[in-house]
């Protein structure tokens, strides 16, 4: 019996020697490049929050802290959780920052969605991920969409409209990507009837 | 009902939406090559489907319990040799790949044994195909989209249970399955139709998958409206 | 047996009479995926340039060392490493592409063509015989992606490497970019290919 398992690990000393190199390579590459990865990560948010939270120019990003929290949201007996950025500076907050994902057109839509310090108004709104269709949905991605959401009112929830918007709460819909637009503004809504509350209220705070 | 919203969704969405031969364009060699007849087409289907399940469940389990950080098996043998924190944060998420592959081949092994032994009749419809299917996109592809919502997303709390991967698995086997018995349909067809000499064989092939892809955008937006009906 | 060709045909060959995509029909998925654009064909040809490189010529050094039966075995750990190591050096270096390609580059590990050179060339020949083939078989990839994405972001948004070439007046065919596009191209450009070897093939007779 002993004999005979021997015979197989002799058999695969090749896959075994071989199994070990690799896997240290690779425990190697980690090492080296995973900080490099995180900060990758990191970086796409942190660049935009300065015009997320409608920086004036010269003050830009300057002294301003940027914390990470979590928030929790209970609805319908289910926990909710939120990744909420807090900026703040000298002590007091300068705005929130809220990454939310939603469905669209054709997959997931992700947004980075800035507020004001007492959730009253939309102070920036960026598509960071979207697969919508090119030339009509993802013109999302496009300032002429993206800036109706500045300074907009969290009190009256967003409707994307066909025809051109009259009433306080409207965003003109893209042409030919009306479900897009309006995924969006299911995006923004969800967010705000969730955490408008919460964050306004000033309950938490770091 | 939110939850049985949700898996409703994901099971349309990985079946039609985003059909995985059509959309993702995973599994094409097969979809290719053995699209000649439909029932050969409906057993290679079916063989996929059953590997594309249990490679999933391998998977799933795999990365939820030893491969991201704070798994539980992992950070329990680490504790052995570390301090508690750190072995909460040891990350084997690196090893995703290699770990996949061979729990693809290992589950077609199994199947394969499993099959041949208690369902002869079900070996001969299917079993020829067992092989080929450690090399087919779309089941790789399959346990790497249950990793994207499992591993390295935002919210730990979120992600993706076991039931939602094996939804994912056995409606994106069944969509792989529908366009690759549609395409054979067609192709029983075209035996008796005048391709032109050069589009003979793969070609014709393709250019009908665009079609059928074409066919298959109508269904883009679909969930929008049902997600808003149920949710 | 018959003899095995010398590392100079191994390179020629992969260009064109083995284009890997229009000849053997291999790694089809890459070929329709990642095409809708010529920076995103670019990574991609160039990932499975490193890989299919560094497989073949650990394949080669070891061959004589393989057993028939663990032999795929040995093929598949080597590709999943190298694979793993393309996909990290991407995340870390070119994050954006990283996440445009998505899926796309882990798939490479089941991509038919590098797992297929292994077994016919890298395992049987030498070191320099084995990087001629993987050079060659990448350079014939390579070519078949840009043909694929060239003319599928030409005509899909007029834009070349996203640099306007045709005039604006251009409708833009989205239906290129979109997946059916990826099927008409691939689909059309395989039956030109084939018009075209039957035409010379005949005039050499």
């Amino acid at each position: 019996m002993g004999k005979f398992k021997d015979n197989y690990i002799v058999k695969a000393w090749l896959v075994l020697s071989i199994a070990l190199i690799f896997g240290s390579s690779l425990a190697g590459v980690e090492i080296v490049l995973k900080p490099k990865i995180i900060a990758n990560k990191l970086n796409e948010t942190l660049s935009l929050i300065p015009y997320l939270i409608q920086e004036k120019e010269k003050e830009k990003s300057q002294n301003l802290k940027i914390t990470f929290n979590k928030v929790e949201i209970e609805k319908n007996e289910r926990k909710i959780f939120y990744n909420v950025i807090h900026t703040s500076r000298d002590g007091k907050t300068a705005g929130w920052v809220v990454k939310s994902k939603g469905p669209g057109y054709a997959d997931k839509v992700e947004l980075l969605i800035g507020f004001d310090p007492n959730m009253k108004y939309i102070t920036g709104l960026f598509v960071i991920d979207q697969k919508e269709t090119p030339g009509l949905g993802n013109k999302i991605i496009e300032n002429n969409f993206r800036n109706q959401f500045l300074r907009i009112n969290t009190e009256n929830s967003l409707v994307a409209v066909k025809t051109g918007k009259r009433h306080p709460g409207e965003i003109d819909a893209i042409t030919g990507a009306t479900i897009s637009s309006r995924s969006v503004c299911d995006i923004v809504n969800t967010v705000v009837k969730d955490l408008k509350q919460p964050l306004g209220s000033g309950s938490i705070k770091k | 009902m939110e939850f049985i919203a949700e898996i409703f969704l994901i099971a349309i969405g990985a079946a039609l939406i985003n059909n995985f031969v059509l959309y993702y364009f995973v599994g094409i060699c097969p979809f290719i090559g053995v699209s000649k007849e439909v029932e050969t087409a409906i057993g290679m289907g079916f063989a996929v489907t059953f590997v594309m399940v249990i490679a999933s469940f391998i998977s799933w389990s795999i990365t939820t319990f030893i491969l991201i950080p704070g798994a539980p098996i992992s950070s329990f043998v680490a504790g052995f040799f570390l301090t508690p924190e750190k072995a909460a944060s040891i990350d084997l998420t690196i090893l995703s790949y290699i770990v996949y592959i061979f729990a693809i081949a290992s589950s077609v092994q199994f199947v394969e044994m499993f099959v041949k032994k208690s369902y002869p009749l079900l070996y001969r419809s299917f079993g020829v195909f067992l092989p080929l299917i450690t090399t087919n996109c779309a089941i790789l592809f399959a346990c790497l989209t249950i990793m994207s919502n499992v591993a390295g997303i935002d919210n730990p709390e979120n992600a993706w249970g076991l039931s939602k991967a094996i939804t994912l698995a056995l409606f994106g086997g069944m969509g792989f399955t529908l366009a690759i018995v549609i395409m054979s349909g067609i192709r029983e067809e075209l035996n008796f139709a005048d391709v032109p000499e050069p589009f003979k064989g793969a070609a014709i092939t393709l250019i009908i998958a665009g079609i059928l892809a074409m066919a298959f955008m109508g269904f883009t937006g679909v969930d929008s409206g049902i997600r808003r009906l149920l949710l | 047996m018959a003899e095995l060709p010398t590392p100079t045909e191994r390179f020629l060959q992969g260009i064109l009479p083995e284009n890997p995509v229009y000849r053997q029909l291999l790694g089809l998925c890459p070929t329709l995926a990642v095409t809708n654009n010529m920076k995103s064909a670019v990574t991609m040809a160039a990932a499975v340039a490193f890989v299919l490189f560094c497989a073949n010529i650990i394949i080669s050094l070891i061959r004589d060392l393989l057993k028939p039966h663990l032999r795929i075995v040995i093929f598949t750990l080597t590709i999943a490493t190298f694979v793993t190591i393309v996909d990290k050096f991407l995340a870390a270096y070119v994050y954006s592409m990283s996440k445009e390609l998505g899926p796309y580059i882990p798939l490479i590990i089941v991509n038919c063509i590098i797992i297929c050179r292994c077994e016919v060339c890298a395992s049987k020949q030498n070191v320099v015989a084995a990087a001629s083939d993987a050079v060659g078989q990448s350079l014939g990839f390579a070519l078949a992606l840009f043909s694929i994405a060239g003319v599928r972001e030409i005509l899909g948004t007029g834009a070349f490497f996203e640099l306007q070439i045709l005039p604006s007046s251009w409708p833009n065919w989205i239906i290129m970019v979109l997946p059916p596009g990826a099927f008409f191209t691939l689909g059309l450009l395989l039956g030109l290919v084939n018009w075209l070897s039957n035409r010379s093939g005949k005039k050499a007779t």
